[in-house]
């Protein structure tokens, strides 16, 4: 079954200065199965975030269609959860107030919420900390959090804005990690936009790669690897690294010049010693 | 004052090259400033003593400056007469009900305001344009109105204190990120519950910043307003005694000010502060009179 289909997806945006009209999202169709985890992958700016906001419901499309559970999307709803690269967590709720935020705006009475929040919470490795303001945590931790208070509401898809982009280097390994730890035991549907090759190959059952603006859907990389994974393994694994350089290649060849002019990801530079010039 | 707990740690953590003169010198004074008493009325004994000097020497003549002892004479005369505690009572009585008043109107008008985009541009100018009239301004057509009163005195805090609140609340509610309004409607909360989950305690560290201002607009409203219209009061004491050309009674009104400021502050804001932004770990939109 279908969870999130996407379908002729365009958005322009009007400068509010110039009067300018920029499009955002050229046309992109895809579809993600329900239990799927779909890395959306695309060099900076190419839309990767409109495409997310359209479907969180936080922004409409100029034209096309976005289905979640067959039904069309209609502004933001629980059933569409979203993990933020700022976290966005409530810095006046402690770790369990954030927690069950979700489940207490949906009306579920205290014991119940707070049952599934510690479920989750041990789940992402948070327990202990349920009294805590999130400004205690680290960056690592307080994404776990963001995490867990998505998962928690049990959303149809989860929502993911580059949620690792802003905690260091290691800490994004191990929340990677920990990421394809949490799908492979729980199975939610999970919408991941980054522009990270590696990241994207590592977490996910299907690559969408998106071209620069105005964008579209360059292919769908299926990617061969086993699950549960690994970084140590992953990274040994030919199948892993195939799929990266041709992602990399890919996108390589999709850069419309060479000029260096956004902040180009460092899978550019990468690609660039690939490249046959 | 500054934080109590969180950071006097850091006070305590070795310096990073102590001079040998200064070495033995430091751990004492470090660890009279870890003391809350000290560091909070510390300061205040050298210009006591300053103050003291000044007077002993007889710099100025005593009908312009007098020293802290009589002044303390003074205060206790003005206790033991029931003149000081019952000014003291009149004037936070005004204070009181002016803030009640100036937050009521204020903190609900603010936060239409900010929420509502066209009652922004439609009151905008006109809040630019009041707040820019001076409080005292007001004074002389407040006294027509109303007359040499309590609600004479009460409108003026209220004007005070209305419009900086209003324009924290409003600067207040742009400031909550965007991410965490979309957080909380992602996770199922409805228009009201946005606002009362996350744009009011969102706001509150500004709406804070805006009842400190205000407070300390209102506060000194008051005593300009008690001089001009004064009936009662710290400002009358002061003037009154000005009046009377005894300088001792200025004194005593000025140092009770400051020390009224004072405590509202440590009683009841810096707690309140620290109760919420600072245990949220929220940044204070502003560090004033802290
Ligand atoms: N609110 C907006 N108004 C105008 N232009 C926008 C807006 N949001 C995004 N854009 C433009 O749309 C393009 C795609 O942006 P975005 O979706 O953020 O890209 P990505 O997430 O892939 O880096 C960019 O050129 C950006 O400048
Ligand atoms: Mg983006």
């Amino acid at each position: 079954m279908r969870t999130l289909e996407i379908s002729n997806l365009h958005k322009e945006f009007v400068d509010a200065y110039t009067g300018q009209t920029v499009v955002a999202v050229g046309d992109v169709s895809f579809s993600i199965e329900q239990g799927e985890f779909v890395s959306v992958l695309g060099p900076s700016g190419c839309g990767k975030t409109t495409v997310l906001n359209i479907v969180a419901g936080f922004d409409t499309q100029t034209s096309g269609s976005v289905l979640v559970g067959g039904k069309q999307v209609d502004g933001p709803s629980p059933e569409r959860g979203v993990v933020f690269q700022s976290f966005a967590l409530f810095p006046w709720k402690t770790v369990l107030g954030n927690v069950t935020f979700g489940l207490r705006m949906r009306g579920v009475p205290r014991a119940d919420r707070e049952a599934v929040a510690h479920q989750y919470l041990e789940l992402v490795g948070l327990q202990g900390f349920e009294a805590k303001y999130p400004h205690e945590l680290s960056g690592g931790m307080q994404q776990r959090l963001g995490v867990a208070r998505v998962l928690a509401n049990e959303p149809e898809v989860m929502l993911m804005d580059e949620p690792f982009a802003s905690v260091d280097a290691q800490t994004r390994r191990k929340l990677q990690e920990e990421l394809t730890g949490i799908f492979e035991t729980k199975r939610p549907t999970v919408f991941f936009v980054t522009h990270d090759v590696d990241e994207a190959v590592f977490l996910a059952d299907r690559v969408v790669v998106l071209s620069s603006r105005p964008s579209q859907v360059a292919e769908i990389v299926t990617v061969p690897l086993e699950r549960p994974r690994h970084w140590r393994s992953a990274l040994d694994n030919p199948d892993f690294r195939h799929t990266v350089t041709y992602l990399t290649d890919l996108l390589a060849a999709g850069e419309p010049n060479a000029d260096e002019s956004e902040d180009a990801p460092e899978t550019s530079a990468a690609a660039g010693a690939v490249g046959e010039g | 004052m500054t934080n109590i707990t969180p950071s006097t740690s850091g006070a305590g953590q070795p310096h990073p090259k102590p001079g040998p003169p200064k070495a033995r010198f430091r751990p004492w004074l470090v660890r009279m400033g870890e003391n809350r008493v000290v560091r909070t009325f510390g300061p205040f004994v050298p210009v006591i003593l300053l103050w003291w000097i000044i007077a002993e020497l007889e710099v100025f003549p005593s009908a312009f400056f007098v020293g802290p002892g009589t002044v303390f004479e003074k205060f206790d005369e003005l206790i033991a007469k029931g003149i000081l505690p019952a000014y003291l009572g009149d004037s936070l009585e005004r204070l009181f009900y002016g803030v009640l008043f100036g937050m009521l109107i204020g903190v609900p008008a603010g936060f239409i305001v900010a929420m509502s985009a066209w009652a922004r541009k439609l009151t905008w100018p006109l809040l630019m344009f009041f707040q820019a009239i001076a409080d005292i301004a007001w004074l002389p057509i407040v006294i027509v109105w109303f007359g040499f009163s309590l609600t004479a005195v009460t409108f003026v805090i209220v004007y005070t204190i209305v419009f900086p609140l209003m324009i924290s609340i409003v600067s207040g509610v742009e400031q909550v990120p965007r991410d965490v309004v979309r957080a909380a409607r992602s996770l199922g909360a409805g228009r009201l519950q946005v606002f009362t989950e996350v744009i009011l305690p969102g706001a509150l560290p500004a709406v804070a910043t805006g009842i400190r201002t205000g407070l300390g607009y209102g506060w000194r409203a008051l005593i300009a307003a008690e001089i001009i219209v004064g009936t009662s009061g710290v400002g009358f004491l002061m003037f009154d005694s000005r009046r009377a050309q005894e300088v001792t009674g200025v004194f005593v009104g000025m140092i009770v000010l400051g020390v009224l400021w004072f405590a509202l502050d440590a009683l009841v804001l810096a707690p309140f502060e620290r109760r919420t932004i600072e245990r949220w770990g929220m940044i204070r939109t502003a560090e004033a009179g802290r």
